[in-house]
């Protein structure tokens, strides 16, 4: 009894608290300048999908506020937005000096601190957004694609651009490369069990691994090489337990720390997928984005597959906000 | 001789007879949106153009409110809708003005990815923040105040406008969106309550409207162009470049319904160009070479510098123009890089021009432009631009093109990697040209129009493919090139004649391991081209390095000087954009 009362205590705060928020555009039949369908933040509210906020075609990475997760912040083409309140009230925090925003990480140990990877370079702020720093001005080629901040070392950023994994180790000021020098970096991740586990996804080149702490990435030669790789995740209820999404190999998925993995795709329409998630809440259910097909669910770790709604969308990007 | 008299007699009588003043046109461009009585509507061009003559305000206050409860368009929204607000003055209902209000909290405009799309979106940003300029973050959809989003707005305007009268513009020559340039401008010329920002719109006004006059044959625009729709490349009056030609000069023929941009040209600034400009517009009495130094689009990806420099070559005379820019990947997907294209009295559903293409289509040419993930962007692309992936596509510059121009007579290299999609070159021979003649010695003539004989080199075999009306030259070969030479019908007593002058050309060439070419012009220059080097003009390696902003008889600009002179006879005029003064 007292096992049971401790996994209901364990599972309270995840369960009743995180919600299920994407960033997608209903793309099939747009162009720049024509009728835009409902695009943008949409959030899951017990298996039902609500657009907030904004109608917009490109908002490709979203995190949020870890002191205030009613807040998110949004990389748009138009630049960096603050989505208080839910998703509902917008606040631009960037001018005409920065255009076509690829990601967006916010700082879990410090939330005035945010940083967004851009067409042109990486930009931090410090004080919430009211003023911006250049961090790109050393790197030989700008165009800078993910961007994720060390939760355990505020100040180490690392950083996937065109030329391969970027690491600083203070806030930004400096760079080394850490790995996969050469090819284009699609994604980036941060194991949440174990901080020093990074994974890093390429166009092309298939999956780059760190164990240690980001300092090398070295390819794991096992997924995605040829194809392209869109998004990883990492299971918060089972540590061995890691998703890719692609375009080739749809879903992916390791029960072993990423030694071996299976394509998991019985019920996609097909294995074209931007974005992948673990739910917190539900040991072994995941979500796929499908290319202009929408979201899926699987309760089985992959191995079927059902409708989820958002049909006929991409979903670029998407995060539980507790 | 005569028959050279009796063309300039005709020229000099169609320029002339009973052209409508600018006044005249203008109002039948505005017209034909403010008395438009066809069926349907068109939406917010005819509210802005009605408001404009002060007719229907009724109508236009309820078809407002009617249009503003589902906005659509982005950057392309907000330009019409400023316009109202500021042809408003007065005779729209409470209830539409507080619609229009409103629509600027609930509505997101996207900013777009290219700088008419920027200018656009500035533009409109700048005049609205100037129109409520006491509004709160709270009234506006970015959460930004009046005065913040105005100097936002002016930031990037001088920014732009700083880049382009020291580098040149980014979409530069473009047909079509020359009017996504000029309506905004137009807009701050008019609108604009701070004297500096409209004395710079008026300048910049000015400065547009030099770039194109130049480079016009009859109205059109000719020479490489930034972007261009297959429509209009093809038949060269089809778009909008021909209802400025006609509005400022009088020249060509105005579509049959003004483009929209023109349109919000005249219902704001309507600016009417000054003499010097109507001068270097319409005499095409001399030959000439034009050079212009432009931008290539932002290159987010795959080189060092965000822009690479344009270097562009227009010869131009009363009966063709030849125009080229250096060649490569410079724009993304509308590229047009070389052409010839003749007179003819009349162009409308005429196809005038002459040219040839690598039909390149690559994920890397995308992703150099545009931030797409890899997959699925060609796919996106050819939703709107159709013939993007196609093998018989005719649009589109190449990175495995490169270009040399002396005068009349141009080259062209191609050397294609193993393995790229679409391996061959496509050449456009229009269902206009005359007496196509494939002659045994490789070179082919044709006569375009009764003005112009054109003779081009294929340097490997090729095959003829039906093309619409027209066919297309199709030569499936890695390393090719084409030589191309112009010359006026009234040079030659007959298109023999000028083959025959042709072909006592020095012509040497190889394709294998590289193309290579050494041609001495019907001009006298001796042309040596290898693909991969500078070319040499009579032994001389091109300077690009001190390559004009503007150059010629009569533009003169040097890279980063922001001023621009222009000259006519005796009469002298420059802009200077670094004091914001105009003398002449």
């Amino acid at each position: 009894m007292r096992f049971l009362v401790a996994l209901w205590l364990l599972s309270l705060p995840v369960a009743a608290q995180s919600t299920l928020a994407v960033c997608a555009s209903n793309s099939k039949d747009y162009v720049v300048g024509a009728k835009l369908p409902p695009s943008g933040v949409f959030l899951n509210e017990n298996g039902h999908w609500r657009h907030v906020g904004f109608n917009q075609p490109f908002i490709v990475a979203l995190d949020y506020d870890p002191a205030d997760p009613s807040t998110l912040y949004l990389a748009a083409g138009n630049g960096l937005f603050r989505a208080a309140k839910h998703g509902e009230e917008w606040t631009q925090l960037t001018g005409s000096d920065v255009t076509e925003l690829r990601d967006v990480s916010v700082d879990p140990t410090d939330p005035k601190t945010i940083y967004f990877a851009y067409s042109h370079g990486i930009r931090v702020t410090h004080d919430r957004g009211q003023t911006w720093e250049e961090l790109a001005a050393t790197l030989h080629r700008r165009y800078t694609e993910a961007v994720r901040v060390d939760r355990a070392q505020s100040k180490r950023i690392v950083i996937g651009g065109e030329e391969g994994v970027f690491r600083s180790e203070d806030g930004g000021k400096t760079w080394l490369i850490a790995g996969a020098a050469g090819f284009q970096i699609l994604r980036i991740e941060q194991s949440p069990q174990h901080a020093c586990e990074w994974l890093a996804t390429t166009q092309g080149a298939g999956l780059f691994a760190s164990h240690d702490c980001a300092k090398t990435f070295e390819n794991s030669g096992r997924i995605g090489v040829g194809r392209d790789l869109y998004s990883i995740s990492f299971d918060p209820t089972n540590a061995l337990r890691i998703a890719l999404g692609g375009w080739g190999p749809g879903v992916a998925i390791s029960e072993d720390g990423g030694k071996t993995w299976h394509e998991r795709n019985h019920g996609l329409p097909r294995p074209d997928v931007w974005s992948v998630i673990f739910d917190p809440n539900h040991a072994g259910r995941i979500y796929a984005s499908v290319q202009e097909e929408g979201m899926y669910v699987s309760d089985d770790a992959g191995l079927t597959w059902k409708p989820a709604g958002l049909e006929g969308s991409v979903a670029w990007r998407m995060k539980f906000i507790p | 001789m005569k028959y050279a008299v009796l063309l300039s007699l005709l020229f000099a009588g169609h320029a002339s007879a009973a052209v409508p003043t600018f006044q005249q046109r203008a109002d039948a461009m505005i017209d034909a949106y403010a008395h438009y009585n066809g069926p349907g509507d068109y939406g917010y061009a005819e509210i802005a153009a009605r408001l404009k003559r002060h007719e229907q305000p009724e109508w236009c206050s309820k078809k407002l409110e009617e249009l503003l409860a589902a906005p659509t368009g982005d950057m392309f929204w907000m330009f019409p809708v400023t316009a109202i607000a500021y042809l408003d003055q007065g005779q729209l209902s409470d209830s539409a003005r507080q619609s229009l209000r409103r629509v600027w909290k609930t509505y997101m405009p996207y900013r777009g990815d290219t700088e008419n799309h920027f200018l656009l979106y500035y533009s409109c940003l700048y005049l609205m923040a100037q129109y409520w300029p006491d509004a709160g973050p709270e009234s506006w959809y970015n959460g930004k105040t009046s005065q913040a989003n105005m100097e936002e707005a002016r930031q990037w305007i001088e920014s732009w406008v700083k880049l382009t009268t020291t580098r040149g513009q980014g979409e530069y020559d473009s047909p079509h969106y020359m009017g996504v340039y000029l309506l905004p401008i137009s807009y701050l010329a008019a609108w604009a309550k701070d004297p500096v920002m409209k004395n710079r719109a008026q300048m910049m006004l000015e400065y547009l409207i030099a770039d194109y006059a130049p480079e016009n044959l009859d109205g059109l625009f000719v020479g490489a162009h930034a972007r261009i729709y297959e429509e209009q490349l093809v038949e060269r009056w089809n778009g909008v470049s021909t209802d400025f030609g006609w509005l400022w000069f009088g020249l060509g023929h105005p579509l049959k319904l003004p483009a929209n941009y023109v349109l919000y040209y005249l219902l704001a600034s309507a600016f009417e160009p000054p003499e010097i400009l109507k001068k270097i517009a319409t005499d095409r009495s001399k030959p000439y070479t034009h050079y212009e130094r432009k931008r290539t689009r932002n290159r987010w990806r795959f080189y060092d510098d965000l822009h690479g420099p344009v270097y562009k070559t227009t010869y131009v005379r009363r009966e063709y123009s030849v125009g080229s820019d250096q060649g490569g990947a410079l724009q993304p997907i509308q590229e047009h890089s070389w052409d010839v294209t003749w007179h003819v009295p009349d162009a409308q559903g005429i196809q005038n021009t002459f040219f040839f293409n690598h039909p390149y289509s690559s994920m890397k040419e995308l992703q150099t432009f545009f931030v797409f993930p890899p997959d699925g962007a060609i796919e996106g692309i050819i939703k709107s631009k159709k013939t993007y992936d196609s093998p018989d596509k005719i649009l589109g510059g190449s990175a495995y093109e490169k270009i040399v121009q002396d005068q009349d007579a141009l080259v062209a290299l191609y050397n294609i990697p193993a393995g790229t999609r679409f391996p061959q070159i496509n050449g456009f021979f229009s269902k206009d040209l005359k007496e196509i003649t494939e002659d045994r010695s490789g070179w082919i003539f044709m006569r375009g129009g009764d003005s112009t004989y054109i003779a081009c080199r294929p340097l490997q075999p090729y095959d003829w493919k039906p093309f619409g009306e027209s066919k297309r030259l199709f030569s499936p070969y890695l390393q090719n090139g084409v030589v191309v030479q112009a010359a006026a019908a009234n040079e030659f007593s007959s298109l023999a004649a000028f083959g025959a002058a042709i072909k006592a050309l020095s012509l040497e060439f190889e394709t294998s391991p590289t193309p290579r070419v050494k041609f001495r012009s019907l001009r006298g220059t001796l042309i040596e081209f290898t693909y991969g080097e500078t070319p040499r003009l009579n032994g001389k390696p091109i300077d690009y390095a001190h390559w004009p902003l503007f150059g010629g008889p009569f533009l003169q600009a040097d890279v980063d000087s922001e001023s621009l002179t222009m000259t006519y006879g005796s009469m002298k005029r420059t802009l200077d954009f670094k004091h914001l003064t105009i003398t002449d």
